[in-house]
């Protein structure tokens, strides 16, 4: 039972607390940048919360009802899927899969579907405008990621992301393959809806794909997003930064050390990058970050061949 | 009954169920996204298998083939956006003949084959034998398969780009009428008048 009751609990706490968390660095951060005090920030983060789950719940004409509830939740699963393949030590891996690094592959073209889901469901057009503009954007930053994460894989020779950390014992992934973590950071801010690519629920659609959407669902999907972003900083620690790899430390201080840091460089970033055009992130992404993501792969081959 | 067995006959069901769904639902959005559901179960059913990198490239393909197939029907079909109801079947009889057939066809082959007893060893690489697979005896029908592959997503760039190879795709073209006979949207009814008066509206 303790084999599968403790992942479960670890995977499932370290989401919920890491969203809440996400949402207390970005409200620390912008008051940091605005030079506003940061003070209570714990209890207005929770009152947000309660504000979000206790306002009445608000329906459209003709809304595919099923997916408007079950979108939230899936996204949720989606990043409880991400984060469960990552280890937090040798021995401690809540699912140790051999392709670990191909689902979380899986992991962002379905959240890309969920996501676009989210803004069908309610019938209604700003709702849709946001689910359409985020699927543009996903198929572009998708295959950016997969060359990124074979790039990972390569030196590693396997898929699992033990292998990943193994194989950087000597060198972290973010000094041997420097373009790798800025490509994959971009990756990031896509499938948490963040920052510059925060295209789908943006308030220039007057809140996107979550205009029509109120009450525990709302919330749901806020958390959703915090959610998402921490199953990405563990994937992206193991991928970039060695993982649960450290000195002094236990295995898992490391894993979240690194999943803080990464969390604080998408905040940031976020805060301080304005949000893009669509159709310029789509230009962008097709004509600049793939071929480079492509360059990441050569660099990542020719150093795993005569490195 | 095993867990793993449970698991198998959940999935299985969710596989059939919503691949018969495909067929009855009246939207294309759904009818894609409910074939994903189906292949999503099929993948599930092959990690049960142990085939853990066809089991999880199946969700990640599928994934991204449903949603460009849900985005690019939407794009090309005056349907807007997807949202009104319409019929996700054509041709019925031949359809349902063909399937009943292959069906048949598929399941015989199951009964009947004689397949090879071997079992692999408890601590097999699965994924580096089908790597070694496709890269080794295989690498030919593999290659060719991508290249043919990459070929087709060319020629349909190429097709559907706006300066194709039949000169500017939207020169000439019309959305349908809002009224049967009627004047279609966002036509510049009348020229200058039509944008002007827009004009005047931005301000």
């Amino acid at each position: 039972m303790n084999e599968v009751l403790l992942p479960t609990l670890v995977v499932l706490s370290t989401l919920l607390a890491g969203a809440a968390l996400v949402a207390v660095l970005d409200q620390a951060v912008a008051g940091m940048i605005a030079g506003r005090p940061v003070r209570g920030l714990l209890s207005a983060t929770f009152a947000r919360g309660m504000l979000l789950w206790l306002r009445p719940d608000s329906t459209t004409e003709h809304p595919d009802a099923l997916l408007w509830r079950l979108a939230p939740a899936a996204y949720l699963v989606l990043a409880a899927l991400g984060l469960a393949v990552v280890p937090w030590s040798a021995d401690f891996v809540p699912v140790r899969l051999p392709t670990g690094v191909v689902l979380w592959g899986a992991v962002e073209a379905l959240a890309t579907v969920v996501i676009f889901l989210e803004g069908w469901a309610p019938n209604a057009p700003l709702p849709l405008l946001g689910g359409y503009r985020h699927v543009a954007a996903g198929l572009s930053y998708i295959l950016v990621s997969m060359f990124v994460l074979i790039g990972v894989a390569l030196p590693a020779e396997s898929l699992s992301f033990d292998a990943v950390i193994d194989s950087q014992q000597d060198l972290w992934n973010v000094v041997r393959q420097p373009l790798g973590l800025p490509l994959f950071l971009v990756v990031g801010l896509g499938i948490g809806v963040w920052g510059p690519l925060r295209f789908a629920d943006a308030a220039d659609l007057a809140g996107g794909t979550t205009a029509e959407t109120s009450g525990p669902r709302r919330l749901a999907w806020a958390l959703g997003r915090g959610a998402m972003l921490v199953a990405f900083s563990a994937v992206a620690a193991s991928a970039f930064f060695g993982g649960w790899l450290g000195p002094w430390l236990p295995g898992p201080m490391w894993l979240l050390l690194k999943m803080l840091l990464v969390l604080v460089l998408l905040v940031v970033i976020g805060r301080l990058l304005a949000r893009m055009a669509p159709e310029r992130f789509v230009g962008l992404a097709w004509l600049l970050l793939l071929p480079l993501s492509f360059v990441d792969l050569l660099w990542a081959g020719l150093l795993a061949l005569y490195g | 009954m095993s867990w793993i067995d449970l698991a198998f006959y959940v999935l299985a069901g969710i596989a059939v169920v919503s691949g018969w769904r495909v067929f009855r639902t009246d939207s294309m959005v759904r009818a894609s996204f409910l074939l994903l559901l189906s292949f999503l179960a099929v993948g599930a059913v092959m990690l049960l298998l142990g085939a853990v990198y066809l089991g999880v490239a199946l969700f990640f393909m599928m994934a991204v083939e449903m949603l460009v197939m849900a985005l690019f029907m939407v794009m090309f079909m005056m349907n807007p956006a997807g949202l009104n109801p319409m019929n996700m079947v054509h041709q019925p009889r031949v359809a349902a003949a063909a399937g009943v057939i292959a069906f048949a066809a598929l399941a015989g082959m199951a009964l009947v084959a004689d397949f090879p007893e071997r079992r692999p060893a408890a601590g097999t690489d699965v994924v580096r034998a089908l790597g070694t697979e496709l890269l080794g005896d295989s690498m030919l029908v593999f290659e060719s398969a991508g290249v043919a592959l990459l070929a087709t997503m060319i020629g349909v760039v190429v097709l559907s780009a706006r300066t194709g190879r039949f000169g500017p795709s939207d020169e000439g073209s019309c959305p349908p009428g809002l009224d049967p006979g009627g004047l279609p949207a966002g036509a510049p009814s009348g020229g200058e008048d039509g944008s002007g008066h827009g004009h005047h509206h931005h301000h």
